[in-house]
């Protein structure tokens, strides 16, 4: 059964404009000028019960959009959504029953109270009896561990506490459906690896369906089972994680270290990066063969490590963000420059990509160290 | 549980939450209570001087100050709502709060009564003990004494308006917390119907600034005696008397006949706010756009 059915979903955002003229605030006042955003673009797919589905694109990409359309919080400008048999722009409230939300920038809880008395809260809200209620925040303190901080002030929680006490919070009424929007934001390792742990029990256990949003390739790999990526408001990818997996295999980092100091400009090879006694090749399956490659880098001395490793997931959705947004270029631009453009993709777009993961996977130096580590 | 007792235990569950809140940071008490006795005291300085032993539309000095002590207390307690309002609407927080199945307006309202609370009463007493210290006795009521001679009854004449004005204080003990309680109702609802343009603007504080600086005019600093007669007849078809004016007046003047009356009008205005409340809501968050993310 279809939990969510999204039909050629879209939404505009009319924005204000200020031009940059010096009588701007005279035109501002009499005559505002309107530019209209397409946050999400006729977007069209469907979750089927117990998935767990990652949900992905760039920031600015019209993923909360797209939750906040399917929670009934924003009406869409044109097409439509079923969610849990409800369309969620005429039946917020009833739907609102059997979904819950986490958004990782926000919190549920009361700042300055110990979670117990918001999940009191929440109780009396979603209508659960006493006795149920009580069963029920016992059953989720003790899988999510909250016993100890449980009657401390949000405040004075660590991120990871928090997020914990906000997942079990909105699986209090035992929603169907959970959205997580950035629920792993800003967490420390071990505390994201936790989080995970507890997300992928949830959905086997409580067989809740869950739709989630990150930034984070580890969630995204761990926990998902399929994959939507949207971009500029299009979805762009669906597909299952093991395809998208898939993808990574095709590159390959291998890495090298010899015992003495090598000639790695011998026989052809070109490394991304190399010192006398060491040195990383990124080579494409498709096009070289890897047994090849090995046998010719063991000829060249004596081998002291040798690593053989996929192309990280990141730089697949990043490659897939930054063939996106050369596409979008170039359908601006329309010239007849279309070779150009791609010759200059896997450069260029790896950079804006990149950028957007906060770290630089744009320069061939770190997809180097990524082979290498 | 029928669905009416859970409606009003998540009203209650609203409320406590909100009163909880409030108590949590017990140092703004300290803030809002000095405040409020300071603006008291400066004010009964200036009535002070400026009344003498004479009196304007019927109010003498220790009529001035009773009535300025009741009319601060919707002010200092009951007229935030709009801040946490807005600061809520323009954080994004919103999102939680529109993706539960609950009545928005009815859960804002308890929740924000339940924070209101604690603040209503402790500036009651203050403002009772203040009252007490300033003026040396409750004002006396009209019933007993007719206005505006009020010399006659402070050296206590006749038996039976000295019951009367027993019987008198102890209505007014009951009406002016109503009345105070009603003046919150009618102010949250104003205020959220406000509150809630910021579905299309994105600054909306210049409304509640004229909103207040009006009520703060209209019946909290003046009581409605002191306007010019033909602001008196316009005023009065607006919810501004009902709220800093109602309980004050009863507080100042008690009369049973005008008390009831002011307190209908506070119901009605109740109903008219609680009315375009909702109706501002439901036409907003059709538009609405959360900020951020």
């Amino acid at each position: 059964m279809s939990v969510i059915q999204v039909q050629q979903l879209s939404k505009q955002f009319r924005t204000r404009v200020s031009s940059q003229q010096k009588t701007a605030w005279l035109t501002k006042l009499f005559r505002p000028q309107y530019r209209s955003i397409d946050a999400v673009k006729q977007v069209s797919f469907s979750v089927e019960e117990g998935e767990v589905v990652a949900f992905l694109g760039p920031n600015g990409a019209g993923k909360s959009t797209t939750i906040k359309m399917l929670t009934g919080i924003l009406q869409p400008s044109g097409g439509s959504s079923t969610v849990l048999g409800f369309d969620p722009a005429k039946q917020r409230r009833q739907l609102a029953w059997q979904i819950g939300s986490v958004f990782g920038q926000r919190s549920q809880l009361w700042f300055h109270l110990p979670p117990a008395d918001s999940f009191r809260l929440l109780g009396a809200i979603y209508e659960l009896e006493p006795s149920v209620l009580a069963r029920r925040t016992a059953e989720l303190v003790e899988r999510f561990a909250l016993q100890d901080y449980f009657d401390v002030a949000v405040r004075k929680l660590s991120l990871g506490q928090r997020i914990r006490c906000e997942i079990a919070a909105s699986l209090l009424h035992k929603p169907r459906l959970l959205f997580l929007d950035e629920p792993t934001i800003g967490l420390d390792v071990v505390a994201r690896r936790e989080i995970r742990s507890l997300l992928s029990e949830l959905n086997s256990v409580e067989k809740v369906t869950v739709f989630i949003t990150s930034h984070d390739m580890g969630d995204i790999a761990k926990v998902c089972k399929r994959a939507i990526i949207i971009h500029h408001g299009e979805v762009v990818v669906d597909e299952s994680m093991k395809d998208l997996k898939h993808r990574a295999l095709a590159k390959k980092y291998v890495g090298v270290r010899y015992q003495e100091p090598v000639q790695f400009s011998t026989g052809g090879l070109q490394p991304l990066k190399a010192t006398d006694r060491s040195a990383s090749f990124e080579i494409d399956t498709r096009q070289h063969s890897l047994p090849e490659l090995v046998r010719r880098l063991s000829g060249l001395g004596e081998l002291e490590d040798i690593t053989i490793e996929d192309e990280p997931l990141e730089n697949v959705i990043a490659d897939i963000y930054a063939a996106r947004s050369e596409q979008a270029a170039r359908n601006v631009t329309a010239g007849g420059r279309a070779k150009d453009a791609a010759a200059k993709s896997a450069g260029s777009g790896k950079e804006a990509a990149g950028a957007d993961n906060g770290r630089t996977t744009g320069s061939g130096e770190s997809q180097a160290a990524g082979g290498l580590s | 549980m029928s669905t009416l007792r859970m409606r009003l235990r998540a009203a209650g569950a609203a409320a406590a939450i909100g009163l909880k809140d409030k108590l949590a940071y017990r140092i703004n008490f300290g803030g809002t209570m000095l405040t409020y006795a300071l603006f008291v005291f400066v004010f009964s300085r200036i009535w002070a001087s400026s009344l003498g032993d004479s009196s304007i539309a019927g109010y003498n000095y220790s009529m001035m100050v009773w009535y300025f002590i009741v009319a601060e207390i919707p002010l200092f307690a009951l007229g935030r709502f709009f801040w946490t309002l807005s600061r809520d609407m323009k954080s994004g927080q919103v999102a939680y709060q529109l993706s539960r199945p609950y009545d928005f307006v009815a859960y804002q309202f308890w929740e924000r009564i339940g924070s209101a609370l604690p603040d209503l009463l402790i500036l009651m007493l203050e403002g009772l003990l203040i009252g007490l210290l300033l003026t040396g006795g409750f004002p006396p009521a009209l019933a007993a004494v007719g206005p505006p001679d009020i010399a006659a009854a402070s050296t206590g004449l006749a038996g039976t308006a000295a019951a009367a004005t027993g019987v008198a204080a102890w209505l007014r003990l009951l009406f002016v917390p109503l009345s105070l309680l009603l003046s919150g109702i009618v102010n949250f609802y104003l205020q959220f119907a406000l509150s809630m343009t910021a579905f299309w603007l994105e600054e909306n504080e210049a409304f509640f600034w004229i909103f207040q600086k009006i009520a703060l005019v209209v019946g909290t600093l003046l009581p409605i005696e002191f306007l010019p007669e033909a602001a008196q007849r316009i005023v009065v078809w607006t919810p501004f008397p009902y709220i800093a004016y109602a309980p004050a007046r009863i507080m100042t003047a008690f009369e049973l006949s005008g008390a009831l009356r002011l307190i209908a009008g506070q119901l009605l205005w109740a109903v008219i706010g609680l009315a375009l409340a909702r109706l501002v809501f439901r036409a907003g968050s059709r538009k609405i756009a959360v900020n951020g993310g």
